[in-house]
């Protein structure tokens, strides 16, 4: 038996140690978010963060998830609410068909957790794994800086907010 | 409902230890048992090669002894040698650790340019240092970097533990003087004197995901206008990453003034025959590395 945390809940599988995280994923534990597109660490349509940054789910063996902690896009939202990029993708056009789209939420969102203020370059840097054959990019890289912009609005209005609290309570 | 395993994996085992000397007794227990066993890091190589597999040409493999969990491989570390700074990857390290370590960063940013052009973001989280060395492809990325870094691989077994310096461990396409039961515990290499020329250059179709052309790595360092040490490494240009040793003695010991394309081409030509293939053509291979390699010499 191998136990991994999957979007913050221990699960178990007996699938084969060698078998393919994606596989275990989208099969036994029935989470078919995260999609195969090449089966080869181009496309980056598997894209799951592992232990917090982003992979390529088929070319992670399940075996090596032993008390690891994975996140697919189904653990990207907090139950209804989305998550600022899933709002952006849908408000700036970030998605068309849709099938990229779960892997670039989940680049994405490695990318934010570790720089709120990406540049341009950052954000294509980020998703330069990720292929789209519906976009041209551009509507994608927008909703990115979209969803930064809204994390960076409610950080400031949170510490200031907090720090409005501070003065009251000195 | 379960899931498969790719070609020749469904009934292998998978061991996970934590230390390298753990590792290197699994291996060595399994070549006594004549068990198949291999070693499994990013799995970016591996995984993918058995995916591709026809069926019927996988050799089953019983054991598969995973690295991602021995925390030895992935530290980055210092040490003065001969009063020279080096710094030594475990070689577990990947490129995202290169992108972001702040010592690399500051001490040797071709590492973090080379790092950045390996395929993309979810390939650098997982690829690893040992595995772009063990799969001894021509076109790696790693290995032209750190062998005009001077790098030195420590090899280590049950046995114990030897040295190679990378320009001496490949033998020929795809063969290194790897020993089974061996593992990469380690690569060092020397910090380049600050003021030295540093170039990585990486010639490709895209800048994402891409096999190179044609990939040099180089260090340049003077002396009151002497070239003290000129080191490379180039990638798909020959069947193993080369070193251009014939480059290294010619401008080693001179100024630049003294040095002439024509010659420093010549030196080229005896040591380098890229082929045509897919990816581009052998003419066009050898024009490039030319350049690149005049240009990394250039002040
Ligand atoms: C989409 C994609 C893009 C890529 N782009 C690039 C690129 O731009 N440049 C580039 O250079 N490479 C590229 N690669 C190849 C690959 O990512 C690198 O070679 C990587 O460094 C391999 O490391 P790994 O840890 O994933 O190796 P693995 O696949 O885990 O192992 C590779 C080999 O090394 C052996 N091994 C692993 N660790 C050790 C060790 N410590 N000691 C001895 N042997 C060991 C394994 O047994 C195996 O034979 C790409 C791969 C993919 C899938
Ligand atoms: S399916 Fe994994 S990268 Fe394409
Ligand atoms: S939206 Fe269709 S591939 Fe990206």
């Amino acid at each position: 038996m191998i136990r991994f945390k999957v979007n913050g809940t221990v699960r178990e599988t007996d699938a084969p140690p060698m078998a393919r995280l994606l596989d275990v994923l989208r099969v036994p534990l029935g989470l078919t978010g995260t999609k195969e597109g090449c089966g080869e660490g181009e496309c980056g349509a598997c894209s799951v963060m592992l232990d917090g940054v982003p992979v390529n789910s088929c070319l992670v063996a399940v075996g090596q998830c032993e008390g690891r902690e994975v996140v697919t896009v189904e653990g990207l939202a907090h139950g209804a609410e989305l998550t600022p990029l899933q709002r952006a993708f849908i408000e700036d056009g970030g998605a068309q068909c849709g099938i990229c789209t779960p892997g670039m939420l989940v680049a994405a969102e490695a990318l934010l957790r570790r720089n709120t203020s990406p540049t341009d370059d950052d954000v294509r840097d980020a998703i330069a794994g990720n292929l789209c054959r519906c976009t041209g990019y551009q509507r994608i890289v927008d909703s990115i800086q979209a969803a930064a912009a809204a994390v960076r609005a409610k950080t400031s209005k949170a510490s200031k907010a907090s720090k409005a609290g501070g003065e009251t309570g000195a | 409902m379960s899931a498969h395993a790719p070609a020749g994996l469904a009934r292998t085992e998978m061991v996970c230890p934590k230390t390298i000397a753990e590792a290197c007794a699994v291996l060595a227990q399994a070549h006594r048992d004549k068990r198949a066993a291999s070693l499994l890091a990013g799995g970016t190589d591996v995984i993918v090669d058995r995916h591709l597999m026809p069926i019927e040409k996988a050799r089953p493999l019983d054991l598969v002894v995973d690295l991602t969990g021995v925390d030895e491989l992935t530290a980055i570390s210092e040490r003065d040698v001969a009063g020279e700074r080096h710094l030594v990857f475990g070689g577990g390290v990947t490129y995202w650790q290169l992108r972001t370590d702040r010592r690399v960063l500051a001490a040797i940013p071709m590492l973090d340019a080379m790092a950045k052009d390996v395929g993309a973001v979810q390939i650098q989280t997982r690829g690893t240092l040992a595995g772009n060395i063990a799969t001894a492809s021509p076109a790696a990325d790693g290995v032209p970097a750190l062998m005009a870094l001077d790098g030195v691989v420590k090899l280590v077994s049950e046995g114990g533990a030897r040295t190679v310096p990378l320009d001496q461990f490949f033998l020929a396409y795809r063969k290194t003087v790897l020993a089974a039961g061996e593992l990469i515990a380690e690569i060092d290499v020397r910090v380049p004197l600050p003021g030295a020329r540093v170039t990585w250059r990486k010639v490709g179709t895209r800048l994402a995901q891409a096999i190179s052309k044609v990939a040099l790595a180089g260090v340049i360092e003077e002396e009151r206008g002497t070239i003290t040490r000129a080191r490379f490494g180039v990638a798909s240009v020959a069947a193993v990453t080369h070193p251009l040793g014939g480059v290294r003695a010619l401008a080693e010991g001179k100024t630049f003034k003294a040095l002439d394309r024509a010659t420093v081409d010549a030196a080229i030509d005896l040591e380098i025959k890229p082929i045509d293939d897919v990816r581009s053509t052998g003419a066009y291979r050898l024009h490039v590395a030319k350049a690149l390699v005049w240009r990394a010499l250039a002040p």
